[in-house]
Order: structure tokens, then sequence, then C-alpha cells
């Protein structure tokens, strides 16, 4: 099984994971070196870095921006890193990992979504990996693009343009006949379909943010409580909780586990979940399958 | 420069992170999809061709292995043609030696038989010569006198007889 | 009276942010009841805990979504409202 590399093998190796590595150093470097030193305690939103003057809407560029094409270029880098060296014969741990990636997306696409969206499963792994990746920048202390509506708001309109698309599959009166399905509730049908993509930003969103609103409220709690606890004590001691504050070792890190691992990661699962369930449901399959027989019909008739 | 509020809407952000979930989607289905994909379909066709030459080679050792069956089973029904041709040759010969063997056998006591015939007719002749002369004899001393031979022949050649005869009938 | 009116809009956003969590009851026993369900279906058939654990969690962050909009009100009560509220009261003022 260990067949002896070359070096311009291990070379790019190297490389590639430099590549992945180097973006969230940058993101780090960025954010140490653009945050103005503050003593209090905030929570606020997305750092602006500039404003790009645009028509409609000024355009700021924000972190959220900035960590969202990090992140998306630490995950070119973990593609090409997993891709290289692909062979169909010898096989490395990497390529296990890359093939139960696919496979793993593939069958979950499939069972979800039909042997139809086929196509989809890049999609879904996309979301995926771009949200569970956003979320877990917390872990290295930047800020979480996920945590920014306007991010998970792009997302789920795209989502809500996917879901668009195949209703119209079979034309517009289909379209808007599928809104009048029980007639009497057509505006709690148009309320439900423009409420998706709302829902889904905001629960994105609404958790992540949520996650680190308590880990700021908690982070000024244990600050003041080591300041009360050890306030007291005698001469250097007492005055080192006010710049040190001790307490804030390690407690945080039990809940980071459940805000920022687990939340950032289902989040991201359950984003792809509900998109692989509302594009799958807004497909009207029997109705395509029925047009899609009266045109081949058609076809052969007029051959 | 400041931050954004904590809920904003930047309708070009939205833009934005759309654009950027495009961009990953394509990153992914291009540099992670695509290879991997291939690969898999290069393993499939490897393993189709592996299989394929096993049946084949499966097949072969198969067509061979009848061919040799068949080579064997012929030779079993030479061997037991020339078994029974042996064991026909054999019987033969042994019925021809029985036979050989019976006849000599019949030759050798017939032999016996008429030399046998003949000792006792010598054996006889010599008995009846010597009851002759002893009869002969004993008879001058019964009676005193010689007795001529060619008188008495009659006399003795009937009591021959009887002691032929009576050796008829012992036997 | 300025300070009064700026003290009453303050306190009158804290509490409707306060207010709004409530909400937060709702979900809390929703979730606790998919939960306990989950619970029940593993129990009796343990082979399908996957696919119970997966869809019991995505019931979970649906069953949430409600919870989350009253967080989301909730903030922009704290973060967003008193700011805009105080300025509309002194454009009212002069």
């Amino acid at each position: 099984m260990s067949k002896r590399r070359s070096a311009s093998f291990i070379l790019v190796d190297v490389l590639l994971i430099l590549m992945i590595l180097l973006p969230l150093f940058c993101g780090m470097v960025i954010k140490i070196l653009t945050t103005p030193p503050t003593d209090e305690i905030s929570i606020a939103g997305a750092q602006i870095y500039f404003i790009v003057p645009m028509p409609l809407q000024d355009m700021p560029i924000t972190e959220s921006q900035v960590n969202s094409w990090l992140v998306i270029l630490s995950l070119l880098g973990v593609c090409l890193y997993l891709t290289h060296g692909l062979s169909p014969t010898y096989e490395t741990r990497r390529q296990h990992f890359a093939e139960m990636i696919v496979e793993a997306t593939d069958n979950m696409v499939n069972s979800n979504m039909g042997a139809y969206f086929k196509a989809f499963s890049p999609f879904i792994c996309a979301i995926m990996a771009l949200s569970a990746f956003s979320s877990l920048l917390t872990l290295i202390g930047l800020y979480p693009p996920t945590s920014d509506l306007n991010v998970v708001g792009g997302w789920a309109l795209l989502v809500f343009f996917l879901i668009t698309y195949y209703k119209f599959k079979c034309g517009p009166i289909h379209y808007l006949k599928s809104f009048a399905e029980p007639p009497a509730l057509t505006p709690l049908n148009v309320i439900s379909e423009i409420a998706t993509p709302i829902s889904m930003a905001f629960r994105h969103y609404g958790n992540v943010l949520s996650g680190s609103v308590i880990s700021v409220l908690l982070a000024a709690a244990l600050g003041g409580l080591s300041v009360t606890l050890f306030g007291n004590l005698p001469g250097i001691l007492g005055k080192l909780p006010q710049v040190f504050p001790i307490l804030r070792v390690g407690i945080p890190a039990i809940l980071s586990l459940y805000f920022d691992i687990f939340s950032g990661c289902l989040q991201a699962f359950i984003f792809a979940m509900l998109t692989m369930l509302y594009v799958a449901g807004a497909f009207p399959a029997e109705d395509y399958a029925r047009k899609m027989e009266k045109i081949k019909n058609k076809n052969k008739k007029t051959n | 420069m400041g931050n954004l509020e904590v809920i904003s809407i930047n309708f070009w952000n939205i833009v934005i992170s759309l654009c950027n979930l495009l961009l990953i989607f394509l990153i992914v289905k291009k540099f992670l999809y695509a290879p991997v994909h291939k690969m898999l379909a290069e393993r499939k066709a490897k393993i189709d061709g592996d299989y394929t030459a096993a049946a084949k080679a499966k097949a072969d050792a198969e067509a061979q292995e009848a061919a040799y069956r068949q080579k064997l089973d012929g030779a079993k029904e030479e061997a037991d043609a020339l078994i029974k041709a042996a064991v026909a040759d054999a019987d033969r010969r042994s019925d021809e030696i029985l036979s050989e063997a019976k006849e000599k056998a019949d030759g050798i006591l017939r032999r016996a038989e008429t030399e046998a015939d003949l000792e006792m007719k010598k054996a006889e002749e010599g008995i009846k010569t010597e009851i002759v002369g002893v009869s002969a004899a004993l008879a001058e001393k019964l009676l005193g006198r010689e007795i001529h031979e060619a008188d008495h022949r009659v006399l003795i050649d009937d009591f021959l007889s009887e002691v032929g005869n009576s050796d008829d009938q012992r036997k | 009276m300025l300070e009064l009116a700026i003290g009453i809009i303050l306190g009158g956003c804290a509490l409707g942010a306060g207010a709004a969590m409530i909400a937060g009851i709702g979900p809390g026993i929703g979730e606790g009841n998919a939960v306990a369900k989950a619970c029940e279906a593993i129990g009796r058939q343990p082979e399908c805990k996957g696919d119970v654990t997966t869809t019991m969690l995505m019931g979970c962050a649906v069953a949430e979504t409600t919870g989350l909009y009253a967080l989301v009100i909730a903030i922009l009560l704290i973060f967003l409202a008193p700011g805009r509220f105080v300025d509309i009261l002194l454009n009212a003022i002069h």
C-alpha cells in the first residue's frame, strides 16, 4: 500500500495545505489589525471595511463578505487537496474521505429528492460545506458570516429561485394554479411561499447569532464574576482580574462546544435538508411526466 | 469604519452572498465531484473489465475441463474395450488349453487302458499257460498217467472259460 | 421631560423584548414532545435510531423557528428600536 511519492507530489501537497491554512491565517491577521481596541463587550454586526458606491444602495464590503471569500478559498484548497493524486487503484486516506463525501451526499440526495435531482448533490454539498465552515470560523475567533442576515438571506434567496424554477417546469398556468389549491386559502399559500426563504434565512441566522449573543453575555458575566470574586485579594492579585478575567478561561468552551460546533454543523445540515425537501417538493413530478408524455406523443404524430 | 447593525438588510450584500454560493457550488462540482466521479467511473470500468476477463478465463477453464473429461471418458472406454478383449482372448486361450489338456489326458488314459488291457491279456495268457501246465501236472499226478494235451484240450478249455467267467463276474 | 420620555422608550423596548421571548416556551414544549416521542420510537425500534434521530433534529429545527422569530424581534427591540424611537422623538420635538 505504501507507494513512495515523488518530491513534486509532496511539494504540491504542501502548497495545497498552505492554500487551506493561509486564508484562515489572513483572516485572523485582518481581524487583529482592523478591530479597534475596546474594553467593553458589545454585540454588533459585521465590521465594515470600505463602502463601494453603487446604484440603488451603497455596497459595504464587510467582514462577512471577506470571511466568506476566505472560506471559499480554503474550501477550494480542500477540494484540490482531497482530489490530488486520485487513482482508481492506489487508495489513500484522503481519497477514501473524498469518496465518502461524494457518495454520502449522492445517497442523501437520491433518497431525499429522487433520481431526477441527481445533479443537485454538488449543490447540497456546497451549501453544507460553506454553511458549516462559515459557522465554524468562530472557533478561530473570526466573525461567522452566517450570523449576518444578508449572507444567509442570499442563500435562501437562491433556494427560493430554485423552488420557483422547479414550480415553473409545467408552465406558468400550472404555477399560478398551484397557489389556488384550495381556492379559499390562496392568500395563505402566497404568504407561505414568501415565508419559506425568510424562515430559512432567519432560522440559520438566529441560531448562529443567538449562540454568539449568549457567548458574549456569558463572557461579560464571567468577567464581572471574576472581578467580584478575586477583586478583594490583597496587592497585585486584586488588580489582576480586571486586566485578565481568570474565569473566562475554559468555561465558555463548554458552551462553545454546543453553540459553535454542534449548532453550526446542525444548522448547515438542516439548511441543506430543507433545501432538498423544498426543491423536491416544489417539482410536480406527476404533472411533469404527463406533460413530457404529451410532448412525446405530439412529436410522434408529427413524425 | 464602524459596524453594521445587528440586523441589517443590504441588497448588494445579498447578491454577493448569492454569487458566493454559486461560486462554491461550481468549485465543488468542478474540483471535487468531477474528479471523484471520473475516478469512480474508471474504477467501475476497470472492475467490469476484470470481471469479464475472469468470466472469460472461467469459461476457458470450463471448456478445457470438459475437453479433458471427454478425453478421460474416451480413455476409460478404450481401457474397458481392451480389458474385455484381453479377457475374451484369455478365456479363449484357457478353453483351448483346457481342451488340449483334456485331449492329452484322454489320450494318456486310453493308451494306459490299452496297455493295461494288453498287460492283462498277456498276464492271462501267461496264467493260462501256467495253469494248463500246473493242471496237466496235477492231473498226471492224480491220474497217474500222462494226460495228452491234445486229448483233454476240450476239458481244459471248459475249465478255463469257467475260471475266466468267474473272473469276469468278480469284476 | 426628555429624559423621562427616553427612559420610557428604553424601558418599553426592554419590556417588549422580554415579552417577545415568552415565545420561547412554545418551541421548548414542542421540541420536548418531539424528543420524547423520538426516545419512545428508538426504545421500540432501536434499529431505526439513525433515521429517527435525523428526522427528530429536522423537526426540532423547524419547530425552533418560532422561537427564533421571537429572538429576532427581541434583538431588534434591544439593538435597533431604541435608537430609531429616540430619533423619531427628537425629530418630533424639533
